[in-house]
């Protein structure tokens, strides 16, 4: 394994997810060690613990929960971002499937330090076994007394459930999640009232991702300070990466923060299907910038070193691309995902990303036109800042990012009518 | 009370308000489709950018709270780029068919993409095709392919007229507006006024479809006389100088809309569909000539004969009506005071299946003036009419009462607009003329008053009330 662990960091088993084998070792304690401190404590140690979030936007965790006032006299929700949708990206399953009492637990915590009487989990409704796994720990953590009117004997009520997503990537933007919550159209609202000022049924509501929550117990248990020996200072802990693509060994693995992006793809991660070369990475998920094999070479895994390189830590879901790929019909994929995507709420997004399709499928057929490179970058350009979520963004980062590296490829696919590589996605086998 | 900056300029804001509101308050106009004053904010069209001063990006107006020393620019480049991109956005797959386009004229996109944008569509994609005459209800027709997803209509419905109507179904640009069952917009008393917000043609009024050039009519502010809310409309009909002889001389005057005239003390910008029908009203075939006894007669002679029965009876009666405006109601009282026991009667009820009451603006009395009726001649209802034993005469003005009910012996004079059976059985007859054909002001049920224009000439045949109870009146004569 990459560096040290916090979460995968146990033997999986026919039953270690259940609450039994979960408590043998040592399960719960964060719990009872949270539930005789104070929420301010419990705050103020997940502040000191610098822990990011690890849906995407890395937004540091302590900052979100200390915008909750806690004597507002109104109630409180909190949210597990369990709409794992971002391509590449299954890392949040591993949890929910194998440790999902370690999610449960470290929402009591994060309950008890919003005074959270609600919590929900909003889950995709694609995920089958993360679903029992957690229903079923769920009905295991009722009865041990860990949920309900009196948690674990204390004063501290709290209640749980799971919301099922119905298929969009939208749903797990975190407004539209709550929009979606609400048992209305998965539409993302409008900034400001910020969600921790007006979010699920315009209470303060914090929503997290589920690795990013999964990290609370840990760090409750062992404190901040051990918290902070891993991974890096401004980025500390680890990573949960779900590497997939043209990768020998793909799958879940926990990363350290910190740890030389080479050694991971090629000694943790067996190297490049069929001993081919890198070409790029997407580092972490599709809506971050694409990352050629030369600028992977000097980078390690943390968000300093990625932002430096000009893409960013994302989700978690790395994407290996091998030499002899088509780019023109890697961008047309993504495309058809954003295009597919789109809420349809907002006009940039909404008509943009349709466009955009357009433009690359006809390239792809052969009927590209000189100037729909540049369409494509303007197109990108006016989603940048201007719709009400991220994806109208992230969807041209990805396009910029892949067009400002890879131009030859789009040129020559527009004046030759075909791929420079022979239009592969798959890695070819020599 | 914060100030702020509007491109350089001081602007006193309200403190609960955005920037798009002060800058509209204060003369910064700011294009905006989705956001609606009397709506949620949905933030969706993203057109109402401002450029907060000193930074590179745009952010949009309507879900900006305003803050102490604000500073923001409305025309900046940035700006520009932006409200350009996104015309060019919503054009991309609008279809751009004006010219068969009932919006065409006062239609926001048209007049935004000559003012902001000017350019042709820079798209060279085929653009989405979609379902087009969609009926969402009996009176209303839905092109998805003019819709621009600004769900204003979804709000109004939501918000408003609380149907929950309408929603919008798919996603992304094959997301379409719906209903969200079949018949669920005509249970919307409230419906039409979708049609006034759309900001586009999408939502169009199956009654006018196709029936005329907007260029070619023109608004004259009026009342709607449908309930005593006494809602402010405009009733919309060609332009004077648009009256063409070859046409059907009905053509010329008739209405050929109707649409809310805002007016925050009385119905802010909503009417009801009642109001928009007042063509069934006031378009029913009309009595144009004075009759005695069914006999037709030079107006002024009928009028003459009014005097002469009035003069020769000892018990008379009047039934006033609460059509009436407050002058004809004054009128009247000038003229019958002291010589006649007066009733207000209701010249209209409401007919099976109209919808009686509601919180937003419907009301059960479906008579535009009851209020002044009752303030100038006093609480006797006509509903119950207890005739003097000696009624020899009684003066019937306007619609809606039975004749059965009068005493046998008594005479009639009978004021009324319309081809009616009772109008031969009066022993006089006299036309008069409808609210369209003159002005006047009505008293609602709350006490506002609200006045109302003519839109059209009367016939000269036709006599004004006001002008018959001044003949009318007692002393001597002229």
């Amino acid at each position: 394994m990459p560096g040290r662990q916090l979460i995968m960091n146990f033997p999986v088993t026919a039953t270690s997810h259940t609450l039994a084998d979960y408590v043998a070792r040592g399960g719960y304690q964060a719990l009872a060690k949270a539930l005789a401190m104070t929420p301010q404590d419990i705050t103020r140690e997940v502040v000191a613990s610098g822990l990011l979030g690890h849906g995407g936007a890395a937004f540091p965790v302590g900052r979100k929960w200390g915008v909750v006032k806690l004597d507002d006299g109104q109630p409180h929700f909190l949210c597990t971002n369990a709409d794992e949708g971002e391509p590449g990206t299954f890392k949040d399953r591993w949890i929910l499937e194998h440790a999902p009492h370690l999610l449960l637990e470290s929402m009591l915590i994060a309950a008890r330090a919003l005074q959270v009487r609600n919590c929900f989990v909003y889950m995709r409704g694609e995920f089958d076994l993360p679903y029992r796994r957690l229903a079923a720990a769920i009905e295991e953590a009722y009865a041990g007394g860990y949920f309900g009117e009196k948690v674990c004997g204390s004063d501290f009520a709290c209640d749980i459930v799971i919301i099922r997503g119905a298929g969009s990537y939208v749903c797990g933007e975190a407004s539209g999640l709550l929009s979606s919550v609400e048992g209305k159209r998965g539409y993302p609202r409008n900034r400001p009232p910020r969600l921790t000022v007006k979010g699920l049924f315009q209470r303060p509501t914090v929503v997290n991702n589920v690795e990013t929550l999964s990290n609370v117990a840990g760090i409750i248990r062992d404190g901040a300070e051990a918290f902070k020996q891993l991974g890096k200072p401004k980025c500390p802990g680890t990573q949960l990466v779900s590497i997939s693509g043209h990768i020998e060994k793909p799958g879940v693995y926990e990363v350290e923060y910190g740890y030389p992006l080479q050694k991971f793809l090629f000694d943790d991660c067996g190297g490049i299907t069929g001993g081919k070369k890198l070409k790029c990475i997407i580092p972490g998920g599709i809506s971050t910038k694409v990352l050629t094999a030369a600028e992977c070479e000097p980078l390690t895994y943390d968000k300093e070193s990625l932002e430096k390189a000009g893409s960013s830590l994302g989700s978690g879901g790395m994407i290996v691309i091998a030499e002899d790929t088509c780019m023109v019909r890697l961008l047309q994929v993504m495309l058809r995902f954003y295009h597919h995507e789109s809420c349809g709420q907002c006009t940039p997004c909404r008509e943009g990303m349709g466009w955009m399709h357009k433009i690359i499928d006809r390239i792809v057929a052969g009927d590209g036109r000189r100037e729909d490179i540049d369409r494509l970058y303007a197109i990108s350009a006016l989603n940048d800042g201007t719709t009400i979520c991220g994806m109208g963004d992230a969807a041209g980062y990805a396009t910029v990012g892949i067009l400002n590296k890879y131009r030859d490829e789009f040129e020559y696919f527009i004046e030759h009518k075909r791929s420079k590589l022979g239009g592969n996605l798959e890695a070819v086998h020599a | 009370m914060p100030e702020i900056f509007i491109n350089g300029q001081s602007v006193q804001a309200e403190d609960d308000e955005t920037v798009l509101q002060a800058a509209l308050r204060t003369g910064h106009y700011i294009p905006y489709f989705c956001w609606h004053k009397s709506l949620s904010i949905a933030g969706n069209c993203r057109l109402c950018v401002v450029q907060p001063e000193g930074k590179n990006w745009v952010e949009i107006a309507c879900n900006m709270p305003v803050s102490e020393g604000m500073r923001v620019l409305t025309d900046s480049d940035i700006v520009k780029k932006n409200r350009k991109a996104t015309l060019q956005f919503i054009t991309l797959n609008h279809p751009v068919d004006c010219g068969i386009c009932d919006k065409a004229g006062e239609c926001t996109l048209q007049d935004y993409h000559f003012e902001y944008n000017g350019e042709r569509s820079i798209s060279d994609v085929p653009k989405v095709k979609s379902t087009k005459y969609v009926e969402l209800s009996e009176r209303i027709v839905l092109d998805n392919e003019r819709c621009i997803l600004c769900s204003r209509c979804v709000r109004f419905t939501r918000e408003i007229s609380k149907s929950n109507a309408l929603g919008i179904k798919q996603r992304g640009d094959e997301s379409l507006l719906r209903a969200v069952e079949d018949g669920a917009l005509d249970r919307d008393a409230y419906s039409d006024n979708v049609v006034d917000i759309c900001p586009v043609g999408a939502l169009l009024s199956k009654p006018f479809l196709h029936k005329a050039r907007v260029w070619y009519l023109k608004p004259t502010r009026s009342v709607c006389p449908s309930c005593s809310r006494g809602c402010a409309i405009d009733i919309w009909h060609r332009k004077p100088e648009w009256k063409l002889r070859n046409l059907d001389p009905k053509e010329n005057t008739a209405i050929a809309r109707v649409t809310p005239h805002d007016n925050p003390e009385v119905n802010g910008p909503w009417i009801c569909n009642k109001g928009r029908d007042l063509a069934q009203i006031f378009e029913r075939a009309r009595a144009d000539g004075a009759m005695l006894k069914g006999k037709p007669v030079e107006l002024s002679a009928a009028i003459e004969m009014a005097r002469r029965l009035i003069d020769g009876a000892r018990q008379r009666v009047a039934i006033v009506s609460s059509w009436g405006s407050n002058e004809e109601l004054a009128a009247a009282k000038e003229a019958l005071a002291g010589r006649f026991a007066t009733f207000f009667k209701a010249d209209r009820v409401a007919e099976e299946g109209e919808p009686l009451q509601d919180d937003l603006l419907l009301r059960a009395d479906k008579n535009p003036n009851t209020t002044a009726a009752r303030t100038t001649f006093g609480d006797a209802s006509a509903a119950a009419p207890t005739f003097p034993a000696d009624t020899d005469l009684v003066l019937v003005w306007g619609e809606g009462f039975d004749f059965a009910r009068l005493p046998a012996k008594a005479r009639i004079i009978f004021l009324g607009s319309y081809l009616a059976p009772e109008n031969g059985h009066a022993d006089v007859f006299i036309p008069i003329s409808i609210q369209t054909e003159r002005a006047g002001h009505y008293t609602n049920f709350a006490g506002v008053v609200s006045g109302f224009e003519p839109c059209f000439a009367k016939a000269p045949s036709v006599a004004h009330a006001e002008a018959v109870f001044a003949s009318l009146a007692g002393g001597p004569r002229s």
